[in-house]
């Protein structure tokens, strides 16, 4: 099982890998995006790879700090720094988005500053109601067309369902994958699991349900880990450095569940493979998932999924992580504060935490008080027989 | 809540008690129509607030990306923006107060590095200081901290929340799809107020808003003029004017002195200091001390003829012959005109090209791009925007600071920051021509 993790861990320490080579190497074309709700399925119906950018394997963020400044968040300016060094010059487009001010930010970069030759954009609307996703519905038709423009295919509703067919493939060995870490003895770690999913992001669908396909049943054949000191659930936006993961349980707690935007919000329900009109099956997948942060108003509906997520994974605790200079995750801060203390619903540790910089000693020593709370809590709660 | 429950708070007491005392220092001046109408009409808002809540009128809570004509065409339903105790006590000079709201908002779990503005919300909000709302409407204009204050009001409220969404875009779609919104948000407000939006009412109330605009539009006419002879510290209060005022005869009221005051003080020739330099201050405004911008005057002979808070963009009146018009005129004037909103929501490709109208038309020699810590959607185009500056050869100072906060950057560095700009860049430059 650790030549599968290794193997993993190959592809996702840097922005590239093996099978992105591959793929470009025989000429097939690929695009990148930085947000969730950009579906993977119009990119792979147009024949293209799609590939979440990311910053891993940038030394510093140097030279996007000189676009976006020292006040937009780490994750963005490494992406950018890496984009405009070249080292994702290999793409043939990229889809920008209204996610947030910084991505947004991040989008006028990549158009006036690095050769990428093709900018798709989505204007997702900040609330996922039904009123609004009719424009959501008019920005993926747009894509469509500018995809197809671009790379001079025509995605019509057989390659979408297609799309969507082994999507749905990907998304069921990953519930399964998240199934397994919900055991009392987890079948992998958080940190293993979100080089896991990370990976589902940056290969191939085909290649990496094969990896998947291995995996569980490796995992299935496994004893599981030991979570000695309690189970965490781990919330917040970009995190894709399963490294941070790994320091938290290094204090002997286990990640088993999350609601990461590289982790468990990757993956949706499955999507109709048979509808009849298959962009409204994706568009309504897409806009309707459990929201981000961004959408605005819609954290009864969140608040009420973490607490079915802490409660499903017999969870000891949150750690919500959020980087620096992030707004709409630190609007969720303060609102998940806020309901638990009122509703006395678990302890929550908020850290901090900027890109690409190994876990200090200072945040183990937080994360090893917090464990310790948890534990005492524990105790109590056993030695007053609940 | 009751009136007197609310004037009992320390922070509103200190508000009703403060706010006569800067009327008295302002009316020494008899010229200062601008501060004098503004702090006058500033007055009759907040009575009217205690005598709304009196009368058990409803309040509709709102971020500073919406405009106040909807809530006024209910009749006597409240606007109310949930910045505004914290920004007026800031603009009073009681920083003391803000600085309560901000550390308040920080301790319940508000990062530090999120904006002022908000947490000024989340602190009063917090601290129960503002009537209980019957609904609340969000908007995610300008940026991503209206975002993060409409997600906190949604909560600590309770009430019934609508979110009027803001696309990327500027195009007509845009217009259209907030116009269309504003269509959902007359039935919520009507079920949770309680009260009929009359449309006989929403027209006289755009053709208030109507003459507003027109008045703003000739007032920064005025401000154009070389020297400036208009103070530079109120021409950011369009946006003031637009969150509070817009739709009512208070705001026409301020605009109207803003603009005597401009023309009257043009028309005379007054020059009470030497200008030296002019500058487009572009983004926040240094609202925690507004007397800076006298100084900058006195000593430095720089004034501030349009800042970003201040510009109103030519985008068109509300066209009043329908109920579809008002609404798309309302829309229109969200997403193309409200300060802020238009320049910081879409792609940095505006932001660039208004300083660039702004630069050329009120005769700038400079730009100031005060950078409020919290506006990471301007500081992610700085890169862009300081290589159009280049490109265009303007002089362009970049600072951070809090617009709110002094903590952050203490004044002596933004005094330091500006005099050598002014004295070692901008003015050698210009008289070498």
């Amino acid at each position: 099982m650790r030549e599968i993790f290794s193997d993993i861990e190959e592809l996702t320490r840097t922005h590239t890998n093996t099978h992105v080579e591959a793929w470009k190497a025989s000429g097939r074309p690929i695009i990148g995006y930085l947000c969730q709700y950009v579906p993977r399925e119009i990119i792979i119906a147009a024949g293209a790879l799609p590939l979440r950018l990311r910053g891993a394997g940038s030394p510093d963020s140097s030279l996007g700090d000189a676009y976006l400044s020292g006040r937009t968040c780490t994750y963005v300016r490494h992406v950018m720094s890496l984009s405009l060094d070249g080292r994702y010059d290999f793409l043939d487009g990229e889809i920008g988005l209204n996610t947030c001010d910084h991505v947004r930010r991040a989008a006028d970069v990549f158009v006036k500053k690095t050769s990428i030759p093709f900018h798709g954009f989505l204007s997702v609307p900040r609330s996922p109601r039904e009123g609004l996703y009719g424009y959501y519905r008019q920005e993926l038709e747009k894509l469509v067309r500018g995809l197809e423009a671009h790379l001079g295919v025509r995605i019509d509703s057989d390659a979408l369902r297609r799309a969507v067919k082994i999507m749905n493939e990907v998304r069921s060995r990953l519930t399964e994958i998240n199934r397994l870490r919900l055991l009392e003895r987890p079948a992998l770690s958080g940190a293993e699991s979100l080089a896991v999913h990370i990976a589902s992001q940056v290969v191939p669908p085909e290649v990496f349900v094969a990896i998947a396909d291995r995996l569980i049943e490796q995992l299935a054949r496994g004893e599981g880990l030991d979570s000695p000191r309690g189970r965490l659930v781990l919330v917040g936006a970009e995190l894709d450095e399963p490294s941070f993961v790994e320091a938290l349980e290094s204090q002997g707690a286990l990640v088993v569940a999350d609601r990461l935007c590289f982790g468990s919000r990757s993956v949706l329900p499955p999507i109709d493979e048979t509808a009849e009109d298959p962009l409204d099956a994706v568009g309504r997948a897409y806009f309707f998932q459990p929201s981000c942060a961004r959408m605005i108003g819609d954290f009864p509906v969140r608040w009420q999924a973490l607490k079915g997520m802490v409660a499903e994974s017999r969870a000891d605790g949150v750690v919500f992580e959020r980087l620096v200079f992030c707004d709409p995750w630190g609007a969720e801060v303060h609102n998940i504060m806020e309901r638990s203390r009122k509703e006395q619903a678990f302890p929550v540790l908020v850290l901090s935490r900027e890109y690409g910089i190994v876990p200090t000693g200072q945040l183990k020593t937080r994360v090893q008080a917090f464990v310790e709370k948890l534990e005492i809590a524990r105790a109590r709660r056993l030695a007053a027989g609940q | 809540m009751k009136s007197v429950d609310l004037t009992r708070t320390p922070q509103w007491r200190q508000l009703f008690e403060s706010l006569p005392v800067i009327q008295r220092f302002f009316a020494g001046d008899p010229d200062s129509h601008g501060m004098n109408r503004l702090l006058h009409n500033v007055a009759i808002y907040l009575e009217r607030m205690v005598d709304s809540l009196d009368r058990g009128a409803p309040f509709v809570w709102y971020n500073l990306g919406f405009n106040s004509e909807l809530v006024y065409a209910l009749g006597d339903a409240f606007p109310l923006t949930i910045e505004s105790l914290g920004v007026l006590h800031n603009l009073l000079g009681n920083t003391h107060v803000s600085l309560d709201f901000i550390d308040t908002a920080e301790a319940s779990g508000v990062p530090s590095d999120c904006c002022s503005a908000d947490k000024l919300a989340v602190g009063a909000i917090r601290k129960g200081l503002y009537p209980e709302p019957a609904c609340c409407v969000g908007i995610n204009t300008p940026c991503d901290a209206q975002v993060m204050g409409t997600q906190v009001m949604a909560e600590l409220s309770g009430k019934p929340f609508f979110l009027i969404d803001v696309p990327y875009y500027h195009n007509e779609e845009t217009i259209r799809h907030v116009a269309a919104q504003l269509k959902e948000l007359v039935p919520f407000l009507e079920e949770h107020t309680g009260r009929r939006l009359d449309y006989d009412r929403l027209k006289e109330v755009c053709e208030l808003s109507n003459t507003m605009t027109e008045t703003i539009w000739e007032w920064l006419e005025w401000r154009r003029h070389v020297p400036l002879a208009q103070s530079s510290k109120l021409v950011a209060f369009t946006l003031v004017l637009q969150i509070l005022f817009t739709g009512s005869e208070q705001g026409i009221d301020i605009a109207q002195g803003l603009l005597r005051e401009a023309r009257e003080r043009t028309q005379r020739g007054e020059r009470f200091f030497e200008e030296r330099v002019r500058a487009v201050w572009y983004q926040d405004p240094v609202w925690t001390d507004l007397q800076i911008y006298d100084w900058f005057e006195r000593e430095l002979g720089l004034t501030v003829p349009i800042d970003v808070f201040g510009y109103y963009a030519h985008e068109g009146l509300i066209d009043t012959s329908t109920p579809e018009s008002m609404l798309y005129g309302l829309a229109r004037k969200l997403v193309n005109c409200h300060p802020m909103a238009r320049q910081f929501r879409g792609s940095i490709d505006v932001y660039i090209r208004d300083f660039m109208h702004l630069h050329e038309t009120w005769k700038a020699d400079c730009g100031i791009f005060a950078g409020h810590i919290a506006c990471k959607h301007a500081w992610g185009g700085i890169g862009l925007f300081k290589e159009a500056c280049r490109k265009a050869g303007i002089p362009l100072l970049i600072f951070e600071f809090d617009m709110f906060d002094p903590r952050v950057t203490p004044y002596e560095d933004v005094y330091f920051e500006i005099e050598r700009f002014v004295n070692e860049v901008v003015y050698p430059r210009k008289m070498r021509g």
